[in-house]
């Protein structure tokens, strides 16, 4: 076993700074923002849906279950991979896609699945924890990680009350107690623009990256 | 250890001959200081970066705390933590976990720490496939070459160069489109994430209170580095830690905008720690190596705050010497205005005597800094140190000789009609070789100012 070296660092540390004045910071609630929005839907998801499209997503505010099934079933053109959540909260609109779809639901898949097994959907559908208009950014919480990063495209089912004006909102204690391994925000599609800087969208992870909200 | 940055001199002299390189450079460089311009249109810069420079002062004046705490927490959410005072260590750590689980490919995602470490041709020589993910540093790793830029690392690369690497090592076809070329990369990479046991990333922030590591990016990579493999480790530096789950509302809306110009980068990961027990993906173990490697010896100093760095790359992008040398002619890791000051303070001065040099000193680094480290100020500090270190010099002599000229106008007189006739003849410039081979000497006039005016023909 290999030893490790932390009392040769933190020794060091505490050497470096015998002496030196320790500075806490008194932290400021004043948002970065020079203008906060209003605290209704309508303004908060033309921002999210204005930001969403700068980077090659789209958001759309859908009224009924058979409007997302239509949405869902006109992008899709393979087989879908769909969170349990997603289908024990949008049963309806699942069922139909279901008829005339391949589909997988999380439920489908063992511990230690064979990575190959989910590297073959054209889209993973999800709900999420959060989402925030500043930025047009969508959190998911406590999900299967490999299905939303392999699939070519990403939907996610929002409802009104999941959209929070910015990113001040999401870093609070609220979202600190997260459940599962991991948190995850994704912004858009996968990009890069590391060849001569021209963008490109569809790296490694999904292509295009689709946002519905449901209001019943 | 001897680092490329000894060699400065004979590598930027090199670099600065390729118009290609200066072209590329330009072009992308003048294009990411736009962007980040615009970036920041909708949030108050100078209060974000007031914000995130005393949470790093807090951070790193605390460091022993927070680097505790967050080690505690981790262990708590089930990670692994190592610490390593060398590259060596490290490297040896990564290798025998490796080795331990059988590994027989490696992911890894961008992180400039294993980059010190020179991780990769180790893991390699060990027997072990490790591939690069991040298609900057796919491009570079297929070249055999180094990045040259810390966020942008095929920067210096053109598109034509870049569809003849993969024609050559991956069998592509010879097209030159962007889109052509990243979905070769997704096609080949793919394969790679699917038959990979273990990942390696490194972080852009620990936190403390939670024991999280926070991984920024834009393609998907990490995500995929982070997940779709048994083992996960992830390898950063001692100063990365910063003390609250609330600090990211300023370090987020900080990062993406100082180095790609972005509101926020496609993809946050924040990481607890390894699967939990009803989850069904993700990596059965998290090591997290943390490296010193000469940070701690920054600690107490007046080069404290260079720990402050989130290295966001917009100094590269906005320094003017950089733009026209390029990444590869710092001979380091780290290039541009911060990588001239890492340098030799995490490797000594003699490691990279000119680096501190490699600067027109005109403050556009410190003024992007978005935790505002004094960049310019401490180059010329570094400079201060390593001119009064040289017991005697040419150059000292010289400008002790020219300070007594300038307070002797006798001597002024004599001087000049010596500068003017040595000029006149040529042998100026050849006795000032070594000065003029990297400045313009201007051509005296052929008679003083005061003789001018003594004749009358002035107006």
């Amino acid at each position: 076993m290999i030893q490790d070296d932390r009392e040769k660092i933190f020794g060091k540390i505490r050497s470096g700074l015998r002496g030196y004045q320790k500075f806490t910071f008194d932290r400021s609630s004043k948002s970065p923002l020079k203008t906060t929005l209003a605290k209704n839907f309508g303004t908060q998801f033309e921002k999210f849906k204005k930001e969403l499209a700068i980077l090659g997503g789209e958001a759309v505010v859908l009224n009924g279950h058979s409007s997302i099934s239509q949405f869902l079933l006109s992008h899709i053109q393979g087989s879908a991979f769909i969170y349990d959540e997603t289908e024990s909260q949008f049963e309806a609109v699942i069922s139909k896609i279901k008829k005339s779809r391949e589909v997988k639901f999380s439920s489908d898949f063992e511990n230690n699945y064979d990575k190959r097994e989910v590297a073959i959907f054209d889209a993973a559908i999800s709900t999420c924890a959060t989402c925030s208009a500043e930025t047009g950014t969508i959190v998911i919480e406590n999900q299967m990680r490999l299905p939303a990063a392999l699939a070519t495209k990403l939907f996610i089912i929002a409802e009104p009350g999941d959209l929070i004006p910015s990113l001040d909102e999401l870093f609070t204690d609220e979202f600190r107690n997260f459940k599962g391994s991991n948190l995850f925000l994704i912004t858009g599609p996968s990009r890069t623009a590391d060849i001569e800087k021209e963008l490109v969208t569809g790296v490694h992870g999904p292509k295009e990256v689709y946002v519905i909200f449901f209001q019943p | 250890m001897e680092l490329e940055s000894k060699h400065f001199k004979s590598l930027y002299k090199e670099q600065i001959k390729n118009q290609q390189l200066r072209s590329n450079l330009s072009k992308a460089t003048l294009q990411a200081v736009d962007k980040r311009a615009e970036s920041f249109e909708e949030v108050d810069f100078s209060f974000l970066r007031d914000e995130a420079k005393k949470i790093k002062q807090e951070s790193i004046t605390h460091l022993n705390e927070f680097l505790s705490q967050f080690e505690d927490m981790a262990q708590k959410n089930g990670c692994k933590i190592f610490y390593a005072q060398t590259p060596e260590k490290a490297n040896a750590y990564i290798l025998d976990a490796a080795l331990k689980h059988g590994v027989r490919t490696i992911v890894k995602s961008k992180s400039m720490v294993t980059e010190e470490m020179e991780l990769v041709p180790f893991l390699t020589r060990n027997g072990i496939d490790t591939v690069e993910t991040d298609l900057g540093e796919y491009i570079v790793q297929l070249a055999n070459e180094k990045p040259s830029h810390i966020t942008t690392p095929a920067i210096h690369k053109s598109r034509k160069e870049i569809a003849e690497l993969f024609h050559e090592k991956i069998g592509s076809d010879l097209n030159t489109d962007p889109k052509f070329l990243t979905t070769e990369a997704r096609r080949v990479l793919r394969e790679k994430f699917l038959s990979a046991d273990m990942g390696i990333s490194g972080a852009n922030f620990l936190i403390a209170e939670t024991g999280d590591v926070v991984i920024v990016e834009n393609e998907g990579n990490a995500r995929l580095s982070t997940s779709a493999v048994k083992v996960h480790v992830v390898v950063t530096g001692i100063e990365k830690v910063i003390p609250q789950f609330s600090d990211l509302r300023i370090f987020m809306r900080l990062l993406a905008r100082s180095s790609t110009g972005q509101k926020l980068t496609s993809y946050v990961s924040l990481i607890r720690g390894p699967r939990a027990k009803e989850e069904k993906d993700g990596p059965q173990e998290v090591h997290i190596v943390l490296l010193d490697n000469g940070r701690s010896g920054l600690l107490g100093t007046e080069y404290q705050d260079v720990l402050h760095c989130i290295r966001c790359g917009a100094c590269l992008n906005v320094c003017p010497v950089y733009r026209n040398i390029g990444g590869h002619a710092y001979g380091s890791v780290y290039p541009g205005p911060i990588g001239s000051l890492v340098t030799p303070l995490y490797y000594g001065e003699k490691n990279a005597p000119d680096l501190p040099f490699a600067s027109s000193l005109c403050g556009n680094c410190t003024e992007v800094c978005p935790v505002g480290i004094d960049i310019h100020h401490h180059l010329l500090a570094l400079r201060q140190e390593i001119t009064s270190s040289k017991k005697s010099s040419l150059e000292k002599f010289l400008f002790r000789n020219y300070r007594k000229t300038m307070l002797r106008p006798g001597r002024y007189k004599m001087m000049g009609k010596a500068a003017r006739l040595l000029s006149k003849t040529g042998l100026l410039r050849i006795l000032m070789k070594s000065w003029t081979n990297e400045r313009d000497l201007p051509e005296f006039p052929s008679i003083s100012f005061r003789e001018l005016f003594k004749s009358g023909r002035l107006d």
